[in-house]
């Protein structure tokens, strides 16, 4: 073997060994700033069996903000696990109900539903390739299988994968040290003031597109297919829709086609939307342009939400 | 396809794969396919661009070769307008459209009337590819390449990927001849070719897109951000420009070499220039300033022509030197005009005071030798060159110059201002950042670093490379942004 090509082979040798000790602390780390990723909340659980799962885009996550799961928990004597995570549709959703059910149990799956979610590649192939969830996603060579399915047959970008299994998004994470807290936790307690502008670029921001119908379609099949498993699974599911202002609301392009699509789904399936989306209607309610605060949560909680998962 | 893409890091061993299988005379080829890739990829209809301004050159070109006297110069005036002529209507058509309606609705008081718009953009590298083949043309013309140019190596001179995007703007009579005589590589240039890469991807990935944040941050609310934040938002984007620009053409030196094709130096530690007239003459976008220097200020009679001439030649050129600007990056504007502007004042100024120094140097030699002098003058050179870069960055000129008045009306104040300010883990790490880029580059200017790690131990000098790639994959912001310069 010539000289420089014995080097190259040594250096890149030692190159991979220290990668490896790099990914190792890397994935340490994951473990002790873990918070609010699905994926590290599965892996750290109780292998116990759950009353309800909790699934959904970021409307769904204040259930889970400060001590309100455990507030939650308290009040209804049930078991309630949250692994909703910011941006994510029913096609990423599902991924993380199948990787939960390999591992653990629940008696219900407890749906949000964000219109906005089932409207976009962005919210739900595209979610997968996102760096800031896969830096906080422990690696379990599971995790890596279903992700290798889903790219070959969901059209996830196989770069996820490429991603999740050299763990560069954890090696590269510039927030390594702090605690994976979503940055709405951080204002759960505030108070909005309503801003037009502020509402208008953030519907923009979540309808990256206009609604197109079968784009529509092809996420109502996947969320046809995620009730499918929670049954399989003997797990109820309930739908419900999240109060949002009455300004964020009135906004949403083409809301209630969306109702009308997602109803007609559910009634073919026996199941009701439970939508709640104007039972909150004042500022006083939210800390941003859409999510509920400490406030508007307990009272959603204490007028509606508890019923909804007192049913056994 | 960016340098710091998946993609790219796929692409480049590749390519550079079968380029090695082939034989010497016909690597040529591939290199042209693989730039069409390379440059198709994200949006294929640019090719026709690509392709349109080759067979211009190259059409024009023969026709250049093949006759004399006036139909010579036609046949260059007849490229020189499509190439030029073209970029220019890219640039500023649809602003200058856009400027007259404002002003006419200024003038008249009524409605603005409606100019036409082009509604394109050129692709991403356009002004550096229609410089290339403006500079084939012009070599053609005054004969400093005098022999037939085989079509395909036209082709790849203008499209050669790893200076498509933004240089450096490589002379024909520097390129065409490495290509006609062979590419070969040599393991020396591999070496030093990977440590370009490695060091550009750092300046690039680490350093510019990690300082990005803030100056982004800061410059979209100028009107409300704190003196000191701009002024380090200011000191900010000078290093990140630079990092930027000079990362990315150490990428395409660094690929080039791997290809056996030298590129010409594009930087040469340009804040440790002494006087602007350094800065823009030795230091900075080489490439570009010996173009504007060949192709505009010698013909337009440079020094030549009196002291007049002089001081408008020099003008004209840095004028034009910011309407080449506009676009990259920043969107079009006034601010790029009077970035040239500016720069062109610190040339007059520069000229007018020559004399001065001269007899200062003259009458105190001491002095003008003295390691304190020459560190005033980079520091001052630096802070010129910072504000006319306010210009550059800002969105428009009364952005730019609320900026300067916030910093200028609390100048006397920054010292107390900077010891009571809570700086924050971001600051610290970006000074970091600049400390390190300005030690290295200190040592560079003392001795070379590619000379000074042939000369290290073998352990210590992996040790170098392990900490660089190992910063690049902890530190690096693979995420963030395009090259600033490649986005025109």
């Amino acid at each position: 073997m010539k000289p420089l090509a014995k080097s190259a082979l040594v250096f890149v040798a030692i190159g991979l060994a220290i990668y490896a000790g790099v990914y190792f602390a890397s994935e340490r780390l994951v473990y002790r700033t873990g918070k609010s990723n699905p994926f590290y909340k599965i892996e750290t659980a109780e292998p116990e069996k759950f009353d309800w799962v909790i699934l959904g885009a970021s409307h769904a996550m204040p259930l889970d903000f400060s001590d309100f799961n455990a507030f939650m928990e308290r009040e209804t004597g049930l078991r309630i696990l949250n692994l909703a995570s910011p941006g994510t549709g029913p096609l990423y959703n599902r991924f993380v109900l199948e990787h939960f059910l390999r591992r653990h149990q629940t008696a219900g799956v407890l749906y949000v539903v964000d219109s906005f979610a089932f409207h976009a590649r962005a919210w739900n192939e595209d979610r997968f390739t996102d760096a800031k969830l896969l830096r906080r996603t422990p690696f379990d060579p599971a995790l890596a299988r279903h992700l290798l399915r889903y790219a070959r047959k969901e059209g996830v970008d196989a770069r996820a994968l490429l991603d999740y299994v050299s763990g560069f998004s954890k090696i590269n994470n510039r927030e390594r040290f702090e605690i994976d807290i979503w940055e709405g936790e951080k204002q759960f307690d505030r108070i909005y003031r309503p801003s037009t502008t502020a509402t208008r670029s953030r519907i923009a921001y979540l309808y990256p597109k206009p609604p197109d119908e079968t784009v529509l379609v092809r996420y109502l099949e996947s969320f046809s297919a995620l009730i499918a498993l929670a049954r399989q699974n003997a797990a109820r599911v309930a739908i419900v829709k999240l109060p949002v202002p009455a300004q964020f609301r009135s906004q949403l392009p083409r809301e209630a086609a969306f109702d009308g699509a997602i109803t007609r789904l559910l009634e073919a399936q026996n199941l009701v939307l439970r939508d709640f989306s104007q039972a909150l209607n004042e500022p006083r309610f939210y800390f941003d342009t859409d999510h509920l605060n400490r406030s508007g949560l307990t009272e959603f909680f204490r007028r509606d939400l508890k019923s909804v998962l007192a049913v056994r | 396809m960016l340098f710091t893409s998946l993609e790219f890091f796929a692409f480049l061993p590749l390519t550079l794969l079968v380029f090695a299988l082939l034989p010497a005379g016909r690597r040529w080829i591939w290199l042209l396919l693989a730039s069409c890739v390379f440059y198709g990829v994200w949006q294929p209809s640019n090719l026709i661009y690509l392709g349109a301004v080759a067979l211009v050159a190259y059409g024009c070109g023969l026709g250049i070769q093949g006759s004399e006297g006036p139909r010579r110069s036609a046949w260059l005036a007849a490229g020189l307008v499509v190439v030029l002529g073209s970029l220019f209507a890219f640039k500023f058509h649809d602003f200058i459209a856009g400027e007259l309606e404002r002003l006419s609705a200024v003038v008249t008081g009524a409605e603005p009337v409606r100019l036409p718009r082009i509604g394109v953009t050129a692709p991403a590298g356009y002004s550096f590819y229609a410089f290339a083949a403006a500079s084939y043309l012009i070599d053609l013309y005054a004969r400093w390449l005098p022999e037939q140019q085989h079509a395909g190596h036209v082709a790849l001179y203008v499209a050669y990927f790893p200076k498509i995007f933004a240089g450096p703007i490589e002379r024909a009579t520097h390129f065409l001849p490495q290509v006609r005589d062979g590419l070969r590589a040599h393991p020396e240039a591999l070496v030093l070719g990977l440590q370009l890469i490695g060091w550009g991807l750092f300046k690039k990935v680490v350093i510019a897109d990690n300082l990005a944040p803030l100056v982004d941050r800061n410059f979209a609310i100028a009107a409300f951000a704190a003196p000191m934040e701009l002024l380090i938002s200011v000191y900010f984007f000078a290093f990140q420009i630079y990092c930027d620009f000079s990362g990315y053409t150490d990428i395409a030196i660094g690929v080039s070499l791997l290809f056996g094709v030298k590129l010409m130096e594009n930087f040469r530690r340009p804040y440790l220039a002494r006087s602007t007239a350094e800065f823009w003459a030795e230091r900075w976008h080489i490439s570009l300033g010996r173009w504007f220097r060949d192709y505009l200020y010698i013909p337009l009679g440079g020094g030549r022509a009196g002291a007049v001439r002089r001081y408008a030649n020099l003008m004209i050129v840095f004028l034009v030197s910011g309407l080449w600007h506009a676009g990259l990056g920043y969107g079009i504007g006034w601010t790029f005009l009077v970035w040239g502007a500016l720069n062109g004042f610190y040339q007059w100024l520069g000229l007018a005071t020559r004399s001065f120094w001269r007899r200062v140097a003259a009458f105190a030699p001491r002095l003008s030798g003295s390691v304190a002098l020459l560190l005033l003058r980079v520091v001052l050179t630096f802070h010129l060159i910072a504000i006319a870069w306010v210009f550059f960055r800002a969105k428009s000129v009364g952005d730019a110059l609320l900026i300067l008045q916030k910093i200028g009306s609390r100048l006397t104040e920054l010292p107390a201002l900077a010891l009571k300010y809570p700086f924050t883990a971001e600051h610290a790490f970006g000074f970091g950042l600049i400390g390190l880029l300005l030690a290295v580059e200190i040592l560079d200017e003392r001795r070379p670093l590619a000379v000074r790690l042939a000369a290290m131990p073998v352990w210590l000098r992996w040790c170098v490379y392990y900490i660089v790639i190992f910063a690049l994959l902890i530190l690096g912001r693979w995420q963030a942004k395009e090259f600033i310069y490649m986005q025109f």
